[in-house]
């Protein structure tokens, strides 16, 4: 026998987890990933997790795999061996390649821990295999990751929770999304994913399909098709789309592979993603040695895998050392229960019942919410969680302790607006961003906190476009102020008149102020010119002199027409009646060293 | 394609500034960044010619678990470039059908 204990296979959140587990109860431990970087997928994932604080609520994907991977690397009986690949399980051994300097080794630990994770899922379309159609993970990967933009306008197949918060990664890189395509006549995701994009402009498109990419060598294009309830295509309802890129995220597939090659036993399970292995509740699988955890184990999401990982790990210290973990063990069996509990883990009960898990749906509490009219004038919050998703930041992170979730971390937000100081705290913790927050002002106006993670960030006194819930334009609005956040989800204050505070949910800011150009030479603009006339200045020769229109390179060839109509309009006096200013010398720029070099003709030296 | 140089929420660590080749042209890339994140960042999105139908293909799952970026690099085939650090001084190639071991 080795003296390796444990072998890790897979070095994201379920791996690094389980192998922290162990190597913190003193067992070796060996994470082998085939990453540049350990963190698995979690480096590439920028959005706040959902959970409690002990699994890195409202902290930011990347930031939890690089705290995971150095909470790994303090612990000495841990070692992590990047871009290595498992090629295969025999009887006799572990095959890993190390592909940094192409050599394999035959390890033998007493156990392993799969967690090998899941591959994109595909789907068939016509040219589907065109660069630029890729899955979402690559489309993090690049984005996320390596600072790359995939590509400048995209098409997102899918409108689970990956294609909504890819959607969303996309357009804070500064990346067009076109649509957000669904075959189901309902989003698949989370609502506050859902209401992120809406609001943002993205179009979601139920009851639609790709049928075909366009292009010869890259992604030109895409054709897309209604469905009908049988999902088949809808003749006459084709158009085409001008992108250059399609992201496909319909779904994961566990990576078992390396688990049916151990002997463990499989079986097809729908509602987990497809062939899982099977399991018991300590992540065991029909192989005593070999435990799974994460997405191999059935798709969730990372926080459950990070529980798993973390089972699996203490069921492996349990069976080789003497060491008694019952009540960390209950205590971890409890709160993924408890994750497990909601209306949308019901997917996730559905399968693990089939492998004789049970776990039950906990009513959770719907609606009690404090009147929120009561507090008329009060900066409060207006929490916009609609669903009962596992999630509570903004119960913890409330420093008046205005807003409960309770034991049930399903359970919807109720605040008692009495405590609630109006900090902001919580909009910018929720890491659905579904806290705004809201003051009736005394003149008329309210005053709408918005979270904002985009660039440009605007700054106080700016106008921006206020935005409803579909990201259709409501008003103009100005800025009050600005909180920066160090989670950089900031907020930002803008000011509205109060029919239309309660459906502003989102801001355009533009660099570019909207501006009718009349003088291209010196930038002036139509308003510019209607404001001195008004002013009095109502003759050509002074308005160039007060505003420098036709004073420019191009001697007024573009805009002293416009503007004498402009002068003619606003004082009623015909064109023709006005003076059109004098035609002065140089018509087109010239040189001074042509000038003074210059000729008188016939006096040639 | 192009590099993000200003994100709302990523500050990019990006390592020291190297070159390699592609098809014979040299290209930029930065130390730590995978052969087809290099790639992208120049503007190359196709990465190889499937061996059957010989059609054009490019990244797909970018961790290392389908076919669609295999290439050429420094003379050995079916490299899985989504996953490989590039290097200075690399020689990478479009693959055309299984690849041919040219040492």
């Amino acid at each position: 026998m080795s003296n390796l204990d444990l072998l890790v296979i897979g070095g994201g959140p379920a791996g690094l987890s389980s192998a922290i587990e162990a190597a913190k109860n003193g067992l070796s431990v060996l994470v082998v990933d085939e990453g540049v970087s350990s963190g698995g997928q979690l480096v590439k994932q920028t959005h706040k997790f959902f959970g409690n604080e002990v699994f890195f609520a409202s902290v930011r994907g990347y930031e939890i795999g690089r705290r995971l991977s150095e909470q790994l690397n303090s612990l000495d009986s841990a070692k992590i061996q990047n871009e290595s690949s498992v090629v295969a399980i025999y009887p006799d051994g572990i095959l890993v390649h190390d592909m940094k300097h192409d050599r394999t080794s035959l390890l033998r630990p007493k156990k392993i821990v799969l967690a090998t994770g899941a591959s994109e899922r595909f789907i068939q379309f016509e040219n589907n295999d065109l660069p630029g159609v890729y899955g979402a993970g690559a489309v993090q990967t690049l984005m996320n990751q390596f600072g790359i933009l995939p590509g400048r306008s995209v098409l997102m197949i899918g409108s689970g929770n990956i294609g909504l918060i890819v959607s969303y990664q996309l357009l804070q890189a500064g990346v067009e999304v076109k649509a957000i395509l669904e075959a189901s006549n309902r989003i698949g995701g989370y609502r506050v994913h859902a209401d992120k994009v809406k609001r943002a402009g993205i179009p979601i498109l139920l009851q639609n399909t790709i049928l075909r990419a366009i292009g010869e060598e890259c992604v030109r294009g895409a054709v897309i098709s209604g469905l009908d309830e049988r999902w088949k295509p809808v003749g006459g309802t084709e158009r085409e789309l001008a992108v250059d890129t399609i992201c496909i995220a319909v779904g994961l597939s566990p990576s078992i592979e390396l688990a049916a090659q151990a002997g463990c036993e499989i079986r097809y399970v729908q509602e987990l993603g497809g062939y899982i292995p099977l399991r018991d509740e300590d992540m065991r699988t029909t192989i005593p040695d070999v435990f799974v955890a994460g997405d191999v184990a059935g798709i969730e999401e990372a926080t459950t895998a990070m529980i798993e990982g973390q089972i699996a790990g203490l069921a492996v210290v349990s069976d080789l050392t003497k060491k008694s973990n019952k009540e960390r063990l209950t205590y971890l069996k409890n709160t993924i229960r408890n994750f497990r509990s909601g209306p949308t883990s019901s997917k996730t009960r559905a399968g693990l019942s089939k492998l004789g898990s049970r776990f039950e749906e906990v009513s959770f509490t719907k609606d009690n919410q404090d009147d929120f009219t009561k507090y008329e004038g009060k900066m409060r919050p207006v929490i916009e969680c609609f669903e009962a998703i596992p999630c509570n930041p903004c119960e913890t992170s409330c420093p008046a302790n205005a807003i409960s979730i309770g034991d049930n971390i399903n359970s919807r937000p109720s605040i008692d607006y009495s405590k609630c100081t109006g900090c902001g705290i919580c909009a910018t913790t929720c890491p659905g961003l579904a806290i705004f927050m809201f003051r009736e002002n005394k003149d008329g106006t309210c005053s709408v906190g918005i979270p904002y993670e985009f660039l440009p960030l605007p700054s106080q006194g700016q106008y921006v476009t206020a935005l409803g819930r579909n990201g259709d334009t409501i008003c103009k609005a100005k800025v009050e102020k600005v909180v920066k956040s160090a989670n950089k989800t900031n907020l930002v204050y803008i000011n509205v008149l109060r029919k239309f505070a309660s459906d502003v949910r989102h801001i355009l800011v533009s660099s570019r102020e909207p501006e009718a150009i009349l003088c291209r030479c010196e930038e002036i603009s139509i308003d510019q010119v209607k404001k001195a006339i008004s002013d009095g200045y109502t003759d050509f020769e002074e308005l160039r002199r007060y505003l420098r229109i036709s004073m420019g390179p191009c001697g007024g060839r573009t805009c002293r027409l416009n503007t004498l109509m402009i002068l003619s309009e606003e004082t009623g006096i015909p064109v023709e009646k006005l003076s059109p200013g004098v035609f002065r010398p140089p018509s087109i720029p010239v040189s001074f060293k042509a000038l003074s070099e210059g000729r008188v003709d016939g006096c040639e030296e | 394609m192009e590099r993000i140089l200003e994100h709302p929420l990523i500050s990019f660590r990006r390592g020291e500034m190297i070159t390699f080749f592609f098809e014979g042209r040299e290209l930029l890339a930065y130390a730590g960044e995978t052969i087809a994140a290099a790639l992208h960042a120049n503007g190359i999105r196709d990465l190889r010619y499937s061996p059957t139908r010989n059609r054009p293909q490019g990244l797909f799952c970018a961790i290392g678990k389908c076919s669609s970026c295999l290439m050429e690099v420094d003379g050995k085939p079916n490299v899985r470039t989504c996953i490989t650090p590039v290097k200075c001084g690399m020689i990478v190639r479009r693959q055309h059908g299984r690849g041919e071991v040219s040492e």
